[in-house]
């Protein structure tokens, strides 16, 4: 393995008034990449999969991106997942549930567990190492669990719409290091 | 240091890439499960996280995270960009505040003669929304689109794969009309135009290519205790 003591680490570490002499600053446009001495701003966020983009209205996406974890009980998470279940009708036993495992949104991992227990919300359903492979149908998933009765036994299943119709199988993952299909 | 010292994106560098990924694309520029979800990450695909995951590595001490970005690209010759920092922060004490972060950044290279450098996982200077680049801990650089280290280290790589993420998406937007992007081929009416998913669903990513970020190492580095109930939370950001 390759490690490499870069120069501009060095240049952090040392006294303040070397930093302005060690910066790069690449607003020059030809630099080469990131300075150890700027401040950067979040603009996106991902955790869970299917959060924002299915429960959350479009104008809510930005909200979801810049914030972090520790903020979505404070920002109303639960309440914007609620109105989404509520809009179908889907009782409040698939909403508090929904919500009790995507909120704060984070991808749980119990790696601890059996590895052949692992996959999206496996923590939740089944005692499971949860995090996502590559191959998790989520769509399905997300949709069974929002429109089915896996969930809440007693709610009704909404035809049509517990699966969008087509699997992984459509790609092929690999099973050694980095996983991912070559490029196209 | 000022706030202007943030980078200031050339402008028609970042017009010129979206007519070419315009052009170039013929169905949705729209991905994963988390797609183009703000107009300005539409127009900037590279700030667009599609997929985080997290699996077992190859072996039960290890543990395997990638994360999906900027997808639709046709073709293979896409490069990152390099005024992004790229996370993955970690919460493994439960309060949902990041303990452990990996930074990946990349220079102004272009395919595999671009750079990437992983820094972490460590503990931020700062957490939440603002963030520094790390100045302690592991460092690990590559040439995007190859593999830097091996077991029982820490494994890196980055570049373009093929997308993984599979979904009727024009569908879906067909019966939520609301998530639509507002440009692109799957901006459209803003009424539902149906109540179902069709059957066969289709597959509208699989020619496409996502910029990806893939690190596995011993899972010991995430979280020490070893008793089963120990968990971690993982996410993803984007920030400039």
């Amino acid at each position: 393995m390759r490690f490499h003591f870069s120069a501009r680490l060095v240049c952090a570490a040392l006294a303040l008034p070397l930093i302005a002499a060690c910066s790069d600053n690449d607003e020059n446009g030809g630099t080469t990449g990131p300075t150890t001495t700027r401040t950067y701003q979040q603009i996106e966020r991902l955790g869970n999969p299917l959060v924002s983009e299915v429960f959350f209205m479009k104008r809510d996406h930005g909200l979801h991106n810049n914030t972090a974890p520790a903020t979505d009980v404070a920002n109303g998470f639960g309440d914007k997942i609620k109105t989404f279940t509520n809009s179908f009708n889907r009782g409040p036993t698939i909403a508090n549930t929904l919500v009790a495992v995507l909120v704060p949104d984070m991808l749980m991992v119990f790696p601890n567990r059996a590895g052949n227990t692992a996959g999206w919300l496996s923590w939740a359903l089944a005692n499971g190492y949860g995090g996502r492979r590559l191959n998790d149908d989520v769509v399905d998933a997300g949709l069974t669990a929002i429109f089915g009765n896996l969930l809440d036994p007693a709610a009704a299943v909404l035809p049509g719409l517990t699966s969008d119709n087509i699997s992984t199988t459509t790609r092929t993952y690999g099973t050694t290091f980095p996983y991912l299909e070559a490029a196209r | 240091m000022t706030a202007s010292s943030l980078t200031k994106r050339p402008l028609r560098a970042a017009f010129f890439a979206v007519l070419a990924v315009a052009t170039i694309v013929a169905g949705s520029r729209l991905a994963a499960s988390d797609h183009q979800d703000t107009p300005e990450v539409e127009l900037n695909p590279r700030m667009d996280i599609n997929d985080v995951y997290a699996f077992p590595g190859a072996s039960a001490d290890r543990i395997a995270f990638a994360v999906t970005t900027s997808s639709p690209i046709a073709g293979t010759a896409a490069s990152f960009d390099p005024n992004l920092l790229y996370q993955i922060k970690i919460d493994n004490t439960g309060d949902a505040v990041e303990d452990l972060v990996f930074q990946i950044t990349f220079d102004n290279g272009t395919g595999t003669a671009q750079k990437y450098t992983v820094r972490g996982p460590v503990a931020p200077s700062m957490t939440g929304t603002r963030t520094m680049l790390l100045t302690t801990g592991p460092v690990i650089t590559g040439n995007v689109g190859t593999t830097t280290g091996a077991a029982p280290g820490t494994q890196v790589f980055t570049g373009p794969r093929a997308d993984p993420f599979v979904i009727d998406l024009e569908q879906f937007f067909n019966i939520i009309p609301d998530r639509r992007p507002s440009i692109g081929p799957l901006s459209g009416p803003s009424t539902p135009t149906a109540t179902a998913f069709r059957n066969p669903g289709i597959d509208f990513l699989r020619p496409f290519n996502a910029l990806s970020i893939v690190i596995e190492l011993p899972k010991s580095q995430v979280l020490a205790a070893t008793d089963a109930g120990a968990k971690f939370g993982v996410w993803g950001t984007i920030s400039r």
